[in-house]
């Protein structure tokens, strides 16, 4: 049995790992050979980051065992992991901006001399000379004497991986590197990635583009959901095989869909461009009509600027350029509260962080979209028995479970509740556009299934809906429009009958018509 | 299972559930912090070899809560009773100001510079004035109002247009009205032989002093009724008002205020002009109340144990009536346990700072009570997967 585990440099067994409310990864097993470019892929909240944290000794396993050339681990910080040769580049650097390469890369491991024999200080002269031969033999080019300030993101990331390298790092982690970079960035990067496995070095890859594992992995896990769908040998594997594995297809959905009776145009999107707090362009001309009775479903892989859009719509981020036309009316620089009023509800991605106060009661929360008008609360003054009845009719029609009626704090009640008192507040309104952002995230099979037929009675009601999922199934299984969006554009609209699986997973990819 | 269940039911528990109570919490972590002060402070007292029961009887003495050994003529228990209301009533309000940012997500430590701005506006042109009191006196209040409320609404300004932190730009004002007030009245209305500014006229203070009652002169403050009267107001608007839960909505996640609708930066800038205005009116109750005068280049100590009066009463208006009854029956009664029990005057502080330790820890020993809890919860469960672990591997180790 030793044998056996000697041959993997990294060995994670039946991990499990939950946060509350969440199961981030369940009973996981990954096994990485030295010398080899081990790719985790999955969409966002799979757990790859989760899993991967976890070697990197940012988190403890709740159960399963981690071995290092054989070794069981015990991780308690990510100093005992950098003791144990891991080194991780995070989405986010974590460099010294006003410090040059070499001190950013010696920081907390500073080279020291005495001078005159007493006074101790820091000597980098030499340290710079090692960095700039490290980054010759891995191809790596970076100036040990620049400003970190004034470098691009590929050259921190570059600094990134020589900060491990320096600190002898044999296992390096990289979460998304690609992420921020240009396709030319892309192309040096995936190069010194097969440098540092020539080297021998163990490279573990986490990433959703698939091109890119094709491109320089040796074998790829493949999580969904928390759980480790498959381990690939990457040559063997054609794309498509990944992608289906990736996206998932277990999930059937058995949604009985009405005919369709589409009305007048509700929601006219034209030309709308949206950058991030970063200032790049999240968000491209991006145009697009929803009547009413129709579910226009935006498919693409997490991060392609599906959220942006959302809240562009909703008034949350200010566009860059275009329009934003709710029932012919040009709404597209209105308050966020006027939008309520003329006709938007919103369900949000992240619900705790917008959707909900958790420090307020349900019945609060219930109330957030009427509290201030009448018969909420009258000149200014709230009306408790009002919003109290109205809580407890949600409750009721809804089926919110929680511990103390509509008194209970929202903080303790269990996510999927929370999304169905957010999904009931939003319905009751009976607006005419509904935006659902990953209404069904981590809620389970009941849950889910209750959600697709509210979302399907509204749209039968006359409502439009705007639904942004990154479950295939869901979009498939709803949708009368399909609209597939990649790297903040729409590449494709069509209807849902007309667009296979397979298809939208081409297109989810940025492979467009004319390739 | 019989000793778990022992165990759950515990004293060690019973107290976590005590503090961890959803209903009572707000309640039960003070009156558990102040225990703790009394305890912690009757040690440091016998250490001193000093009897801590006369210690803290002398205190209340002070206070005017019980009879001193002998009173001197024209002062007696009500009279001690009145001067303990006269600094009460600042300290109120200065915690008012603090919780109506808190509540909103706002750090304001301006609170000192806040109220020497409003008491020194309210001085030069009401208190040098001479108008009636029936005049004057709401003049101080409204001066002391509007004043606060300006200043607090420009840092919330501040906040709003540039971004600037709360806690930067209030310490930075804090100074510049410090030194310009000073600079104002070493120039013009400084009294030389106190070597601080010249008293006010008595039609414009809004303490009534020397009122004979029962025989004692009485210094009558009119702003313990304003104090209380605020306090009974900012719970109503917090409670039940429109304003009052956006305000906290902002305070609570100010993601979801923004998804809500509510206009962020218009409620940051109100909550700070409202919490300005509280402190205004701190000011006015404290130098044209509690003083009649205000020394140069001094803020008062008072603007900053008004958030540690704050955080004791759980940053609730109600609560903040028993922690600044709590916080002014020590340092207002300190000279007399002095004298009293023959120890410093400092020792007071000393307490006051326990009192303080303790409370700014109440979220601590909550989340202390609450994993406690947790944690004996996890062990039951802990105990019953490992017996069910261990019925399935003795099933799978044969294999």
């Amino acid at each position: 049995m030793g044998q056996e585990r000697e041959e993997y440099i990294v060995e994670m067994r039946h991990i499990t790992k939950r946060f509350p409310g969440i199961v981030a990864n369940d009973d996981v097993t990954i096994q990485a050979r030295q010398g080899e470019i081990y790719a985790l892929l999955g969409e966002n909240g799979a757990g790859k980051s989760t899993l991967m944290s976890m070697l990197y000794g940012m988190y403890e396993p709740d159960h399963g065992e981690i071995y290092i050339r054989g070794q069981k681990v015990n991780f308690r910080s990510a100093s005992d992991a950098a003791d144990a040769n891991i080194g991780m580049v995070h989405q986010h650097f974590k460099l010294v901006e006003n410090f040059t390469v070499a001190e950013n890369i010696t920081l907390g491991i500073e080279p020291m001399k005495k001078g005159l024999g007493i006074f101790p200080y820091v000597d980098l002269s030499e340290a710079s000379r090692k960095i700039a031969e490290m980054s010759k033999s891995y191809g790596l080019e970076v100036d040990p004497k620049a400003v970190i300030s004034d470098l691009g993101v590929s050259i921190r990331q570059r600094v990134e991986i020589m900060k491990m390298l320096y600190r002898q790092a044999e296992i390096l982690i990289f979460d998304e590197p690609t992420a921020i970079l240009t396709p030319q960035e892309v192309e040096y990067l995936l190069k010194s990635l097969e440098e540092l496995r020539k080297g021998g070095k163990t490279v573990i890859l986490i990433t959703h583009k698939i091109e890119e594992i094709k491109k320089v992995a040796d074998r790829c896990a493949i999580l969904r959901r928390g759980k480790l769908i498959d381990v690939l040998d990457v040559r063997t594997t054609s794309t498509q095989e990944m992608a289906n594995l990736m996206v998932g297809r277990t999930v059937a959905l058995q949604t009985d869909k009405s005919e369709a009776k589409f009305g007048d145009p509700v929601l006219v999107v034209k030309d709308l461009s949206v950058r991030n707090e970063d200032k790049v362009q999240v968000v491209k001309d991006v145009s697009f009509t929803i009547r009413a009775g129709e579910v226009f479903a935006v498919a693409g892989v997490s991060g392609n600027g599906q959220v942006e859009l959302a809240d562009a719509i909703a008034g949350l981020v200010k566009t860059e350029k275009g329009s934003v036309t709710l029932l012919g009316k040009d709404i597209t620089n209105d308050a966020i509260r006027d939008r309520v009023e003329e006709g938007i509800t919103y369900i949000p991605e992240d619900r705790q962080k917008f959707g909900v106060f958790l420090d307020f009661n349900l019945r609060s929360n219930l109330a957030l979209r009427r509290y201030y008008k009448e018969p909420f609360s009258h000149k200014g003054i709230l009306n408790f028995d009002e919003s109290q009845q109205y809580a407890e009719r949600l409750i009721g029609e809804y089926d919110i479970r929680s511990g103390q009626g509509a008194k209970t704090s929202l903080r303790s009640m269990s996510g999927g509740n929370q999304q169905k008192a957010i999904v009931a507040r939003e319905i009751e309104q009976h607006s005419p556009l509904i935006i659902f952002v990953q209404p069904t995230r981590g809620l389970d099979m009941g849950a889910i299934e209750n959600i697709h037929k509210q979302i399907l009675q509204e749209r039968d009601r006359g409502a439009a809906i705007l639904l942004i999922s990154l479950e295939l199934d869901e979009v498939m299984g709803l949708a009368d429009t399909i609209g597939v969006i990649y790297n903040g554009q729409l590449l494709k609209i069509a209807d849902a009958g007309t667009l296979s699986s397979q298809e939208i997973g081409r297109y989810m990819m940025g492979v467009t018509d004319n390739e | 299972m019989n000793k778990e269940s022992s165990r759950r039911g515990g004293p060690r528990a019973a107290l976590a559930r005590f503090l961890t109570n959803e209903r009572w919490t707000q309640i039960t972590v003070p009156i558990f912090c102040i225990i703790l002060t009394l305890i912690v402070s009757a040690v440091v007292l016998l250490v001193l070899g000093k009897k801590p029961g006369t210690a803290f009887y002398s205190f209340l003495a002070g206070n005017g809560f019980l009879q001193k050994a002998n009173y001197g003529s024209g002062s007696g228990m009500i009279s001690d009773f009145f001067s303990f209301l006269n600094i009460m009533a600042p300290m109120l309000l200065a915690a008012l100001a603090f919780i109506f940012g808190y509540r909103c997500g706002l750090f304001n430590i301006g609170i000192s510079g806040q109220m020497l701005l409003s008491g020194y506006v309210a001085t030069v042109f009401i208190g040098y004035s001479e108008l009636p009191g029936a005049v004057a006196r709401p003049l101080v209040l409204i001066v002391g109002i509007i004043v606060g409320g300006l200043a607090g609404a420009f840092i919330g300004f501040l906040k709003y247009r540039f971004n600037i932190h709360e806690v930067v730009s209030t310490i930075m004002v804090n100074y510049i009205i410090s030194y310009v007030t000073a600079f104002r009245i070493n120039l013009k209305y400084i009294d030389m032989i106190s070597r601080s500014s010249k008293t006010i006229s008595s039609a414009a203070r809004l303490t009534f002093t020397k009122v004979q009652i029962a025989g004692c002169n009485c210094n009558i403050p009119l702003g313990i009724i304003i104090a209380i009267l605020a306090a009974i107001l900012v719970h109503f608007v917090f409670e039940k008002t429109v304003f009052g839960f956006e305000l906290r909505a902002v305070g609570s996640n100010r993601n979801a205020a923004l998804y809500t609708g509510v206009n962020v930066g218009k409620q940051m800038i109100s909550a700070m002009m409202i919490s300005g205005m509280l402190a205004g009116l701190a000011g006015v109750t404290y130098y044209l109340g509690y003083t009649n005068t205000i020394i140069p280049r001094e803020l008062v100590s008072m603007g900053y144990d008004s958030i540690a009066t704050a955080l004791l009463g759980n940053n609730s208006p109600i609560g903040a009536i028993f922690s600044s009854v709590l916080i002014t029956i020590f340092q207002n009664g300190a000279s007399y346990m002095s004298s009293a029990v023959g120890v410093a005057k400092e020792i007071a502080s000393v307490i006051t700072g326990i009192l303080l330790l303790f409370s700014a820890c109440g979220g601590y020993f909550r989340r202390l009570a609450a994993n406690y809890l947790r944690k004996l919860a996890d062990e039951e469960e802990e105990a019953k997967k490992a017996a069910a672990a261990m019925a399935a591997e003795k099933g799978g180790e044969d294999k």
